[in-house]
């Protein structure tokens, strides 16, 4: 499978690495080069990585070409930004057509709104509030 | 006419004063604090502080009842989804984005934007004209 990430964060780096190192054809998009040398230092992003890193704007339709979003069969975007992760992943689904699309949103208020729109949306602050409730009342 | 204006920079202060100079109802949205009192100060107890992409503030402003949303923040993405969260949220009927890359003016009409304005692009056409020497007649809004 071929798979398009952009933010190279914690999220971001550490799915590249484990797809990558499943066999699928990785590249990660982030506009700082410091991203991509802050994971490769950690270890996350190591020589073992096997994708490609495209430096630039996730939500530039020109870049997103040339970092391959045609031919991508799946699109994940794990920005630090909400807007950010929703206006790229809406031009992957509904610009180049991605068959898989999936957007981080941290506000539950944002997914409501755009949840109807053919793009898989995780939120991980109700998924992590649930969680550390369950935690707690263990 | 009710229109809400997001982003109190430079374009949103000038087209707020110019329209409620035309007589038109204006809300001006700005979410720095320091720039809201400024605005505030200039335009009158018209300017809101708060996050235009934010639903809980929106709802606020009596946008259910707005004739149009101005997007105009520096940021596509951030204009992008103000327009958008207007439309399918509040069903406000005509949605406006500044965009500063030329290449979203496409694309946000595709993705449900009214109309969409690039600087850029407005000035490109009038250039490309002036040097062909004609009429500035190409204009570069994304119509539906």
């Amino acid at each position: 499978m071929r798979v398009l990430i952009v933010g190279c964060g914690r999220v971001g780096s550490r799915l590249a690495a484990d797809m990558s190192a499943e066999g699928h054809e990785v590249t990660i998009v982030d506009r700082n080069q410091r991203q991509f040398d802050l994971f490769a230092t950690r270890g996350v992003l190591g020589p073992a990585f096997k994708g490609n890193f495209v430096i630039g704007d996730g939500c530039d339709s020109e870049l997103l070409k040339r970092a391959g979003v045609e031919g991508a069969d799946a699109f994940i975007a794990v920005t630090e930004g909400d807007n950010r992760n929703i206006m790229a992943s809406e031009i992957a689904h509904h610009v180049f057509k991605v068959p898989r699309v999936v957007c981080r949103l941290y506000d539950p208020a944002r997914e409501d709104a755009f949840k109807n729109s053919g793009i898989h949306f995780y939120c991980p602050t109700l998924v992590g509030a649930a969680a550390i409730h369950k935690l707690v009342e263990e | 006419m009710y229109l809400i204006v997001i982003g109190g920079g430079t374009v949103g202060y000038y087209l707020s004063r110019d329209l409620i100079e035309r007589g038109e109802e204006v809300t001006l949205v700005e979410k720095d604090g320091a720039r809201a009192e400024w605005l505030e100060s200039q335009l009158g107890s018209i300017v809101m502080r708060g996050d235009g992409d934010e639903l809980s503030f929106l709802a606020t402003t009596g946008i259910e009842r707005a004739d149009a949303v101005l997007a105009v923040t520096g940021d596509d993405e951030d204009n992008l989804v103000s327009c958008q969260l207007a439309k399918r949220k509040f069903h406000v009927p005509k949605t406006v984005a500044r965009v500063n890359n030329p290449a979203n003016v496409r694309i946000f009409k595709t993705l449900g934007v009214d109309v969409a304005l690039s600087a850029t692009e407005v000035l490109l056409d009038l250039i490309e004209s002036e040097l062909a020497n004609k009429e500035p007649a190409r204009r570069s809004a994304a119509q539906p």
